[in-house]
């Protein structure tokens, strides 16, 4: 009995990953066919792939995408930590709350509507719509995201390891640097990772605030998909997948290796 | 150099218009251990954190070595802290942790080195420098907490409850390591807790403390003998109090009769209340005893039976003895006339004071 609904949920879970996964094989294995769309797969072929790398256009588009997601996660992560930092030494219990909630709806309010406010804002501001504003604005919605990931992290470190670390006479600085970093550097992974992995693919947002000709792959598969169907656009899909796959093997890698520790009277 | 070290000048402590402090003021001596003892949320961890300097006094002035340090931060105090919870540092293993305050302080490598290894022998920790935290049991981990205090040679070691989480027997065994430690190192500690036991063995001065203020303050023994009031005297062990009359110096009378005792300095008929240790009396037949009692419950403590008496005025006596007595039976009390303590009631300390050096000499 117990092993039969072992079964059912494995089989289930096979199943939902089975259909999830599917348009993405499929995608992924119509890259290497020579036929040059999607019906009936003729022969094995690198065509795409080289196609893909032989155009400087897409290989920028790709630079560009990489640049502005390490950039971005980069700047979020440091102004998230402030934030996250700042978050939790408040005291006033009804004001952390309402910064808390802030900082959430930030999280679920729709990208359109991110986008679109992004848009007025730099149009009224003068700023040019290009690299700078994609920037901007990438760093903006990853901001939300890290002050989240970290916030648990600081709220599972008992305060009595600051006033530790004080009695042993660390400054302020020093507090933060030798003993809050290294107990949340988890959470900080874990914020840098999600924020760049929002930035790569995200697409509402860049298609609103980009101009100027530059672009961001997500922006450039989409008006690829619309120009009419070849297969490089399943090549780059592929290779954006494998990247993700790597990057969240990589966090995975990084999560489980060191694992955090809780510390106490006892356990 | 003077031998006060800190000194409390009528300090109060407002948390949201609640005073957990109310006008403190005590010295502590250099190289001696004091306990601060009490009921659970009387402030005792607000006065170590006030000389930690982790908050400041809403009214009053801290001073060490003579210097006020209201506004000086905790980093820059000479104190050094053994937390309750530890609060060792879970990404760094026992050397690191030890080592934190020398690190900050610049000490050179080789002298960190040094310093830590015999931090760590004092504590009976060595070989234990490459392991994690979570590699180390209650007991262990206290102590590399006490390493990494002592390891900054500071002029004080402030110690919150820090056995509360170990079992009797490691507590036990803590106690005499940390006063042995203490005298060893000739430091002075300031060790807070809640089990008056604890207090008694390990104390050169006990605070007794509670709602926010000092109750009594004086060595093991003056506490234990003369409690100032009927809180201490509950608080410090066991005790019979009874309601009483002083007829005249050194003669009362409590459970309608008259007693000798040696306390005197009262007026005269005036009421107190008596108090009478459980170890103190002794149980004799009813006719030869100087209370009659009739014997309501016995419990085995293991090295004593508590055997619970009432006398003909339903006044509850507790006696503490090696011997078996039946229930229901009745028996005499004995006991002599030291072993009687009388307390006049709303006495403060000073008044207390004056009264004891009053008849003492
Ligand atoms: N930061 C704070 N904010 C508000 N109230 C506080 C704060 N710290 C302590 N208190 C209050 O001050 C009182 C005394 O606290 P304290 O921690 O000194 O007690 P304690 O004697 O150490 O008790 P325990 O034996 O339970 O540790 C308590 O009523 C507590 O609620
Ligand atoms: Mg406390």
């Amino acid at each position: 009995m117990e092993k039969q609904k072992k079964w059912f949920a494995n089989s289930y879970l096979l199943l939902v990953f089975a259909i999830l996964y599917a348009p993405i094989i499929f995608l992924a294995i119509y890259s290497f066919n020579s036929g040059g769309s999607m019906v009936g797969f003729e022969e094995f072929t690198f065509e795409w792939y080289q196609e893909l790398f032989t155009d400087t256009r897409l290989f920028i588009i790709l630079l560009n995408t990489l640049v502005v997601a390490l950039l971005s996660a980069t700047i979020a992560t440091i102004v998230g930590i402030a934030g996250a930092l700042a978050i939790h030494t408040i005291e006033n219990t009804k004001y952390k709350s309402m910064l808390l909630t802030l900082n959430n709806i930030l999280i679920v309010s729709p990208d359109v509507i991110i986008g679109a406010s992004f848009l007025i804002l730099f149009t009224v501001m003068g700023i040019s719509l290009g690299f700078f504003s994609v920037l901007l604005s990438h760093i903006a919605f990853s901001i939300p995201i890290v002050v989240i990931m970290i916030l648990p992290k600081l709220k599972e470190m008992s305060p009595s390891l600051i006033d530790a670390a004080q009695d042993l006479g660390a400054s302020r600085w020093q507090v933060i640097s030798r003993v809050i970093l290294p107990y949340i550097t988890s959470g900080i992974f874990a914020g840098f990772f999600t924020a760049l992995t929002f930035s790569l693919d995200d697409f509402a947002v860049t298609f609103f605030v980009t101009g100027n000709g530059f672009n961001t792959l997500a922006v450039e598969v989409y008006s690829l998909a619309r120009q009419g169907i070849s297969l490089k656009i399943n090549a780059l899909s592929t290779i954006i997948f494998m990247i993700t796959l790597i990057l969240v093997l990589g966090y995975y890698f990084l999560s489980t290796r060191k694992k955090p520790v809780m510390i106490g009277g006892d356990e | 150099m003077s031998n006060t070290i800190i000194r409390f000048e009528n300090v109060t402590k407002v948390f949201d218009d609640h005073i957990v402090l109310d006008n403190v003021s005590f010295e502590i001596e250099r190289g001696k251990f004091y306990t601060l003892l009490g009921p659970s949320g009387c402030g005792k961890t607000t006065i170590l954190r006030l000389i930690a300097g982790f908050v400041e006094p809403t009214q009053g002035n801290i001073y060490i070595d003579e210097n006020c340090v209201n506004k000086i931060p905790a980093n820059l105090r000479p104190v050094n802290t053994v937390f309750q919870d530890y609060a060792l540092f879970p990404h760094l293993n026992v050397f690191e942790n030890v080592a934190f305050g020398l690190r900050i302080k610049k000490v050179s490598a080789h002298e960190v080195k040094e310093r830590v290894a015999n931090a760590l022998k004092f504590v009976n920790l060595e070989g234990f420098e490459n392991r994690e935290i979570t590699e180390m049991s209650g007991g262990q981990r206290q102590r590399v907490a006490i390493a990494r205090a002592i390891v900054n040679q500071p002029q004080l070691v402030l110690l919150d409850e820090p056995l509360s989480a170990l079992d009797l027997k490691l507590r036990t065994e803590m106690q005499y390591e940390l006063r042995e430690l203490q005298q060893r190192l000739g430091i002075t500690f300031v060790f807070v807790t809640h089990d008056q036991e604890e207090a008694l063995a390990m104390s050169d001065e006990i605070f007794v403390l509670n709602k926010g203020t000092i109750q009594q303050s004086g060595t093991p023994t003056d506490i234990y003998d003369e409690p100032i009031n009927r809180f201490v005297a509950d608080f410090i062990g066991e005790s019979n109090i009874v309601e009483g009359t002083m007829l005249a110096d050194n003669l009362v009378s409590f459970a309608n009769r008259t007693f000798d005792c040696v306390d005197m300095g009262f007026n005269q008929n005036e009421p107190v209340e008596v108090i009478i240790r459980p170890e103190d009396l002794e149980m004799t037949s009813a006719e030869t005893g100087k209370i009659p009692v009739k014997v309501d419950s016995q419990l085995f403590r293991g090295v004593h039976y508590e055997i619970c008496c009432y006398d003909d005025f339903k006044n509850e006596w507790l006696v503490h003895s090696t011997k078996k007595v039946e229930v229901g039976s009745t028996i005499g009390l004995d006991f002599d006339p030291e072993a009687i303590h009388i307390m006049r009631l709303g006495e403060t300390e000073a008044e207390f004071d004056k009264r004891l050096e009053a008849y003492e000499d």
